[in-house]
């Protein structure tokens, strides 16, 4: 409890930075539209203590934090100028140790110019500049990047949430078919970053997670002193190689979407960091997914992602191939949401070889249940067990521990949100 | 109780789709005759509402529905309602009641427009001075749409729940054509047809749908579901 207030306390500095943007224009039509959350949780976990705390758990809490927990602050505005410019900041606190008690998730300004006709139909251009999620998952939808159908996010969007972030630009272009009487849209994504290069540090030797935790900028996703880590700080620049990805989305209506998305963060991994000396990550990954909804509330979700990190500290490739999937079945029956999600992940490595690493790093699944109970947009109730069996290397060997460890987490979670973003 | 200001206009709204919907019936009751009947049935033998039936005399010329002055509002992130059907030359109003603001896009042929981002009613009527559809969407929220239908056609209206849509009509031959949003139909063999009012056992006239509707926009999801 007392971890609670002291981190409330500590957020409060960034508050008003906010608050003042949410104010900042007095004019209705140049208002911001904001939104604050408040999620407090109750947690009941049985696993080691997660990498942000010094371990090597899969979960987002371990060792002896059973108990009331913050699930997270959150405190976002978006801000319109003009028609076509918009700029928005999220952020949040987790409550953990992190080496700041808050700071910001996303923070970008975009440029929407209005649709324009062109062949076969309606065109729209979308540049957003700053820090931001690239349109991979499919899980994570709702304001704050974060899952209506779970607490805990999939193993793909976990690792995605702690150490994958765009912070350059990207170009969206959309094909508006639907607003010309066709059954589908297509938009085509590509982006251009820096300051990634240490995207694969807390996989390659933490492996995956099921967590809600996202890194914010500049934050760092394990503990100091942690043994080969140094800090695991993703959003780091080292090698000066802008990194780039490309995607399509192809949506049915607003029944069905398919994205696919390559990223390559183009980073040399030979390069230490002069401030960290933290390795420079060379990761690459695909990513696929398909989001099918119902009109009486079913929704399924499938994503894959396959992709390999590597470091060459001696001059010698040291290079983790890493997969994972899910798949997702979610009913809603109005304000009630019953979700149950299956995630497969492994890690391999280190090995020397382009394709494949020696050994098993980390291997392992897990099963989710929870329940939603969400009234109206103030107020949610969720109750959520996760249960993860795996083994990992990094247990055995730089935790003492057993390789193979069963981790389950229950956790009850209040949240409340209030804003007109809301 | 008094009724909330936006129940207020909601209720005017309503009130004047109505009449666009009826404002044939000036024009109606100068040469009322005989009703004609049209009657939409989806490929498995259930009636469709909501369908836009038009019906033009099939010979001579006709006047089309004098202009009538219409609102289209923005609550909780949509249009409401989603669809008008006006006379050509007719106006409507956007007000956005929303505590957001919204911006409103056409590129349809029929009427190409943009009402820069707004809360409130800052804008004049738009007026819609060529036939056809008309689809309505916000820049910002992705998941508004709308459309306007404008017709030349003296008569004019929806179907209701049993599928039907009846004018009163002066006696003649009338092609009839309908449209709705989730029609896959587009052969004018389905889509459109001729009924002769003023005939014995006439006046009545069947569509069938053969192909499947579009699925209906998902609705009941927090608004919240689409921010990525």
């Amino acid at each position: 409890m007392g971890r609670l207030l002291d981190a409330c306390l500590s957020n409060a500095r960034l508050l008003p930075v906010l608050a003042l943007l949410a104010s900042g224009c007095r004019t209705p039509a140049m208002a911001a539209d904001w939104e604050l959350d408040l999620d407090g949780r109750l947690v009941s976990v049985e696993a080691p203590p997660p990498f942000i705390a010094g371990g090597f758990g899969s979960l987002r809490f371990g060792g002896n934090e059973s108990g009331l927990r913050i699930g997270r602050i959150r405190l976002a505005a978006t801000q319109t100028f003009g028609n076509l410019w918009s700029v928005h900041l999220d952020a949040s606190s987790w409550g953990d140790h992190d080496k700041i008690p808050a700071g910001l998730t996303e923070a970008w300004l975009q440029l929407r110019p209005y649709p324009f006709a062109g062949p076969f139909g309606g065109y729209r251009l979308r540049i957003k500049t700053g820090a931001f999620y690239a349109p991979i998952s499919l899980e994570n939808r709702t304001s704050g990047w974060e899952s209506p159908y779970s607490l805990s996010y999939s193993a793909i969007n976990s690792w995605l949430g702690e150490e994958v972030r765009t912070i350059g630009t990207e170009a969206q272009l959309d094909w508006l078919g639907t607003r010309s009487g066709q059954a589908f849209e297509i938009g085509l994504t590509a982006g251009l970053f820096g300051w990634n290069d240490g995207a694969g540090t807390a996989l390659a030797y933490g492996g995956f997670t099921l967590t809600d935790r996202q890194t914010v900028l500049w934050g760092r996703a394990g503990a100091p002193g942690t043994r080969l880590l140094n800090r695991a700080e993703p959003f780091r620049e080292m090698s000066g190689n802008a990194g780039a990805y490309g995607g399509v989305e192809v949506r049915y209506f607003d029944r069905v979407v398919l994205r696919f998305l390559r990223y390559d963060n183009d980073a040399n991994p030979g390069t230490p960091d002069p401030v960290t000396h933290a390795q420079s990550w060379s990761t690459t990954f695909d990513s696929a997914g398909v989001r099918a909804e119902s009109g009486n509330g079913w929704t399924v979700i499938g994503q894959y992602l396959n992709g390999g990190t590597y470091i060459s500290p001696t001059g010698e490739d040291r290079r983790w191939p890493f997969r994972a999937t899910f798949a997702l079945l979610s009913k809603r029956f109005g304000p009630h949401t019953f979700s149950v999600r299956y995630d497969r992940f492994e890690v391999d490595g280190p090995g020397d070889d382009e394709d494949e690493g020696s050994e098993v790093w980390q291997k392992g699944h897990a099963l989710t249940l929870a329940y939603i109970f969400q009234p109206g947009p103030q107020w949610r109730i969720t109750l959520e067990w996760l249960h993860v069996t795996g083994a990992s290397y990094s247990l055995e060997e730089f935790a003492d521990g057993p390789p193979l460890v069963r981790q389950t987490q229950v956790q009850l979670a209040l949240r409340y949100a209030v804003g007109p973003a809301r | 109780m008094r009724p909330h200001a936006r129940q207020i206009r909601l209720g005017v709204a309503s009130a004047l789709t109505w009449l666009a919907g009826l404002g044939c019936l000036g024009h109606i009751n100068r040469v009322a005759a005989a009703p004609l009947t049209v009657t939409v049935m989806l490929q498995d033998g259930r009636p469709l509402s909501g369908v836009v039936v038009t019906a033009h005399p099939a010979t001579g010329s006709a006047h089309s529905a004098p202009p009538v002055h219409v609102i289209m509002d923005q609550i909780d992130r949509a249009f409401v309602p989603d669809l008008l059907v006006i006379p050509t030359g007719s106006t409507v109003g956007f007000p956005n009641s929303d505590t957001v603001s919204h911006q409103i896009y056409s590129f349809s042929p029929a009427k190409r427009f943009q009402l820069p981002l707004y809360r409130g009613k800052p804008y004049a009527p738009v007026l819609f001075d060529q036939p056809g559809v008309v689809t309505l969407g916000c820049n910002i929220h992705d998941s508004m749409l709308a459309y306007v239908v404008v017709t030349d056609a003296p008569f004019f209206g929806r179907t209701n729940t049993t599928g039907s849509w009846t004018a009163e009509v002066s006696d003649g031959r009338y092609q009839v054509t309908i449209w709705h949003p989730r029609l896959r139909d587009n052969d004018p063999k389905i889509l459109q047809g001729e009924v002769t009012v003023g005939e014995p056992d006439g006046g009545t006239l069947t569509l069938h749908l053969v192909n499947q509707l579009k699925p209906a926009p998902l609705e009941g999801r927090p608004r919240s579901w689409d921010a990525y």
